[in-house]
Order: C-alpha cells, then sequence, then structure tokens
C-alpha cells in the first residue's frame, strides 16, 4: 500500500463504519487521489453486484423434513445426556487440571487441619495441654513419656511430643508427682565388645549411675556381652540415647511401671499403722496388770515390724524409680573369616530393599486413595459449578 | 413500525408455543426462516447437498435449543448463528468439493433466454467467487452482502469483535473485487 491510501477502509466507508476522524481523512484523500476513488467505485459496484445474487430458496421437501424430523424425536430429550461441544476442548483440559490443583491444595489443607481437630477433641474434657512440665519434681515422671511414646511405637507422632498421655497436673491432690520405674532394653550390634563395655561404664558414671550387673559369654564365634545400667531417671532418656550411638540397634524395648498406686497405698498403710501404734502406746500408761501389757507389746512389736516392711517396700520402690534401668545385650559384629563374601548378609539387604520397595508402594496407593476421597467433596463442588457455567453459557448463546 | 412490532410479538408467541412442545407453531417458525437459513447454508457450504444438511441440522438443533433461548439478541440473529456453525461444521466434515453446481438454484428467468443465460452465468461467477474465499472471509460476506445483517448482528452471530467483522469483510470484499471486476461496470448499468 501506498504511502496514505485508504483502500483498506474503503469497505468500512460504503457501510458508514468508520469513525469521525477516520471518516475524515477518506473523505480528504478521496478528494484527492484518483487511484482511491476509483478503486472506492469498484467495491462500490462489487458490492452492489453481491446484492443482485439471487436469492436462494429452501428445495421443495425441506421444510416437511424438518417438521418429520422434529416429530419423530422425543419430547423433552434429555439433554443432560448430550455433552456440549466445548467438552474436550483445551479449555476445558485446563480448567480440570486446574480443578485437580487446587483439590490437591486442599486436600493439603485439610490434611494440615483436621488430625489436629480430631486429636483435640479426643483429649478428655477440662484437661488442659501441658506443653511445658510444671515443674522440677512432677518432671521425672512427666518426662519419660515424652520420651517413649514417639519410639515405643515405632513412628513419630508430630504434635504429640509436647503433649504426654499422662497430663502433668493430673491431681491436685496426695500423690502430686507420679511414680514411674522406668526400664529399657536394647540389642545392640557393636563392633568392639571391650570397648563398648568400657564406654557403657563411663556413660553410666557421667549421668550419676552405676553399672549394676555386667556378663560375658563367648557363643561360637561371636562374643556376647550384658550390662545393666542403673541410671537416675531424669537422665535415662540422654543415656539411652547415647547407649544406642554405641552400635546398630536390633532391638529396642522400653516400659514404665506405674507404682503410683502402689506407692499411695503404702504410705496410708503406714499412716493408719502409725496411728494404731500411738493409740497402743497409751495404753500401756493405762495397762494394769501385766499380761495386759504383754499382750499390748506384742501388738506393738507386730504394728512396728509391719511398718518396717511397708517403709521398706517403700523405700525400695524409690530407689527403682529414682534409678531407671537400662539393660544392654551387645553382640560382636560377625565378621566372616572363612570367606571373602558374606552371603546371608547380600540375601538381607536384598530382602530389607525388596520390603522397602513394597511398602513405598503401599505408602503410595494409600496416599493416592486418601487424596481421592478427600477430592469427593471438590467434584461435587466442581460440578456445581460446570452446571452454573453451562446455564450462563446456555443463556449466553439464546 | 407497527407491522414489525406485531411480527416481533407473533415470532415471540410462536417461540413460546415451539418451547411448549407445539410443532405447529415451530413449523410457521421454519417457515419463516427457512429460506435465509438454506441460503447461508448454500452460500457457506457451496452446494446444496450440504446446505441441505447443514439446514436440517440448524433447525433441529434450534428446535432443542429452544428452551435455552431467552431473547439476549434477535431470534433471526439467533438462528443466523446456528446456520453459520452448522454450515462450517458440514465444511469441516467434508472438506473439499471442488466442483460448485448450479442445478437446480431457483433463479427467477427473465422474459429473454439471452438474458436468462447472462444472467444465469453471472449467478455462476458471484457463488464461485464467494466460494472461494477463505472461509473466515466468506462467512461475513455471506452474512453481510448476501444475508443483509448488521455490523452488530454479525458480530453477535459469530462472536467476534466488530472490528475483526469490519477487517474480515474489507479483505473479502477486496478479493471478490478484484474477482469480479470485468462484470462490476455491467451490473451498474
Amino acid at each position: 500500500m501506498t504511502m496514505g491510501h485508504v483502500t483498506e477502509l474503503l469497505s468500512a466507508y460504503l457501510d458508514e463504519r468508520v469513525g469521525a476522524d477516520e471518516r475524515a481523512r477518506i473523505v480528504a484523500h478521496l478528494d484527492a487521489c484518483e487511484s482511491c476513488r476509483a478503486h472506492l467505485e469498484s467495491l462500490r459496484r462489487t458490492v452492489a453486484l453481491l446484492h443482485t445474487a439471487e436469492p436462494v430458496r429452501a428445495p421443495e421437501g425441506f421444510r416437511a423434513q424438518v417438521r418429520a424430523r422434529i416429530d419423530a424425536q422425543p419430547r423433552r430429550a434429555p439433554r443432560t445426556l448430550r455433552l456440549p461441544r466445548w467438552i474436550g476442548s483445551w479449555r476445558t483440559a485446563g480448567a480440570v487440571v486446574a480443578v485437580v490443583l487446587i483439590g490437591l491444595f486442599t486436600v493439603n489443607l485439610l490434611r494440615e487441619q483436621f488430625p489436629s481437630v480430631a486429636r483435640r477433641d479426643r483429649e478428655p474434657q477440662g484437661s488442659v495441654p501441658a506443653p511445658l512440665p510444671p515443674s522440677a519434681s512432677v518432671d521425672r515422671a512427666a518426662r519419660a513419656p515424652e520420651l517413649s511414646a514417639p519410639q515405643a511405637g515405632g513412628f513419630p507422632v508430630p504434635g504429640r511430643v509436647g503433649a504426654p498421655p499422662i497430663p502433668a497436673p493430673y491431681s491436685p491432690g496426695e500423690p502430686a508427682l507420679r511414680r514411674v520405674i522406668r526400664t529399657a532394653s536394647v540389642m545392640l550390634e557393636v563392633g568392639d565388645l571391650d570397648e563398648t563395655a568400657s564406654r557403657l561404664t563411663r556413660i553410666a558414671e557421667v549421668a550419676g549411675g552405676f553399672i549394676a550387673d555386667s556378663s560375658y559369654a563367648q557363643a561360637g564365634s561371636t562374643p556376647e556381652g550384658t550390662f545393666v545400667l542403673r541410671v537416675p531417671a531424669p537422665r535415662f532418656a540422654d543415656v539411652l540415647s547415647q547407649v544406642e550411638s554405641l552400635g546398630h540397634v536390633q532391638q529396642r524395648h522400653i516400659s514404665g511401671q506405674d507404682v503410683t498406686e502402689e506407692y499411695v497405698d503404702l504410705q496410708a498403710r503406714v499412716r493408719n499403722l502409725e496411728r494404731y501404734e500411738q493409740r497402743l502406746l497409751a495404753l500401756v500408761d493405762r495397762a494394769a496388770k501385766v499380761s495386759d501389757l504383754l499382750e499390748i507389746e506384742q501388738e506393738l512389736a507386730r504394728v512396728r515390724g509391719e511398718i518396717e516392711m511397708l517403709t521398706g517396700r517403700a523405700r525400695y520402690l524409690d530407689r527403682q524409680v529414682d534409678l531407671a534401668m537400662i539393660q544392654v545385650s551387645a553382640r560382636q559384629q560377625t565378621t566372616q573369616s572363612g570367606g571373602f563374601w558374606d552371603f546371608s548378609g547380600t540375601l538381607t539387604k536384598i530382602q530389607t530393599a525388596f520390603l522397602l520397595t513394597i511398602r513405598q508402594l503401599l505408602r503410595a496407593a494409600e496416599a493416592m486413595v486418601v487424596a481421592l476421597s478427600a477430592l469427593v467433596p471438590v467434584l461435587a463442588l466442581a460440578g456445581i459449578v460446570w452446571l452454573v457455567i453451562r446455564r450462563i453459557r446456555a443463556r449466553a448463546q439464546a | 413500525m407497527t407491522e414489525g412490532t406485531a411480527r416481533v410479538s407473533e415470532e415471540a408467541d410462536l417461540i413460546a408455543s415451539s418451547v411448549a412442545g407445539d410443532s405447529d407453531a415451530y413449523d410457521r417458525l421454519v417457515g419463516r426462516y427457512q429460506d435465509r437459513v438454506y441460503q447461508v447454508a448454500y452460500r457457506i457450504t457451496g452446494n446444496h447437498e450440504d446446505a441441505w444438511d447443514a439446514a436440517q441440522e440448524t433447525f433441529l438443533h434450534a428446535f432443542r435449543s429452544l428452551p435455552r433461548f431467552r431473547g439476549a439478541s434477535a431470534f433471526s440473529t439467533w438462528v443466523h448463528r446456528i446456520a453459520t456453525n452448522a454450515a462450517l461444521d458440514m465444511i469441516r466434515r467434508r472438506p473439499p468439493q471442488p466442483p460448485v453446481s448450479l442445478e437446480g438454484v431457483t433463479v427467477s428467468t427473465g422474459d429473454d433466454p439471452a438474458e436468462a443465460a447472462t444472467r444465469s452465468e453471472l449467478q455462476r461467477r458471484i457463488h464461485r467467487a464467494i466460494i472461494s474465499l477463505p472461509t473466515e472471509q466468506r462467512v461475513v460476506v455471506v452474512l453481510r452482502d448476501v444475508q443483509g445483517l448488521s455490523y452488530d448482528e454479525i458480530a453477535a452471530a459469530l462472536r467476534i469483535p466488530p472490528g475483526t467483522v469490519r477487517s474480515r469483510l474489507s479483505r473479502g470484499r477486496e478479493s471478490l473485487r478484484q474477482q469480479l471486476a470485468d462484470l462490476a461496470p455491467a451490473a451498474e448499468s
């Protein structure tokens, strides 16, 4: 196109579909430009020629066929069965992807929201979640489950660590603290047994405890040792992790025996007996006959013996509670001297890898099922949105 | 004007009755629009066979969609939209049909046989020229210069901006001008 020519605007000019500015420009140009004037004339004739195109009429029988086909149609055909044409378009695919992404996002949100809600529901009424052990005296009992719960269960439960299953401010009455005897037994595979023995001793001593028992045996080619560590209960978790760092943990068992009730019972019985003792002592002063006196003395001796026994038991419990017990069975690693290839070791590795893969697959499948079920409400929502959009589109079409 | 409004309100009645399932009413609507629909189909597809199918499809589709027609645009625009889409669908399904047959075109014959022959030849040239246009331009030219729709009606029927209608029409007409240059002066007389 040469400069200034307005040929591409002439069609719209003919139909008076140009703006005021354009119109002024075209008129001015047409005044000056002969070729554009000729072009406009030629275009006008072409359009006029098109208008002379004979009107094409619908052939005979056309209307009748429409009528026949309409009449053949089932009344109120179920429209929903026929999917609209735009299903399967790129736009729809994009929308589907978007919905799926939003769904996944929602699933994640739900996953974050719901466990905490569910757990809060399950907690007993009125118990305040106690993230902090209230005092040092209770600490001894409260801290232990904090460690053992996740470990004994085999899997960590996030969010539970801070909330011990035994709520710390449990009963404000007589037993101000719970008395739990903590024991753990660990089976270790270690490099060198002698070194392990000396290190265990050091660990126990540093923690303020001692080795209560140790034994050593050589069964076949693998030397084995059993050690019983007694350490102050507050150091239990600490020591346990130190011990486990010495070798490869093959087995671990942790238990806590709650002896609070027994302890309280003991105390109550001692108190009762002491009161009884006081009454007996009072009777001694008033005893008139020697035979009575003897009888009372006998009873006193029995009561005192019982008190001794019960306080002894209480002291024993105290000791057990104060000093936690960790039993360590250490076995030296089998160093196959016979061959250069540890066949059973390889088998074990294969087995482990196999099981690991299966577990991962199962976990993935589980995650997928969970995600799908969480998607159900989202899909329902998407369905509603789809229906609404369809209606709006239909309205726009009409 | 009053006649026009009466016609529109009568048409609204026909539509309402059709929606209610009155096939007589719909038949009358078909009678009113069949020529225009058929012409759109014919000019876009280029042959009677496809035009027949496309036009039939248009009326069946319109009947099914009628409950969703709410009068946002004129019924005529709505029908044009459906007809255009049906014709384009037909083209897409059976793309090239090179030989353009004009048999059966209802041509109003004049008294003079020689003049009739010329007219027939003229019609053939025009039709062939329209068919030769790229689909996009052809549709706009047919709706504007054959059917006489306004720019805005075309924009509504095709769901494209009026500016696009303007540019496509301009290009289509320019192409036709070049093809029919020798005929144009004759048509002027």
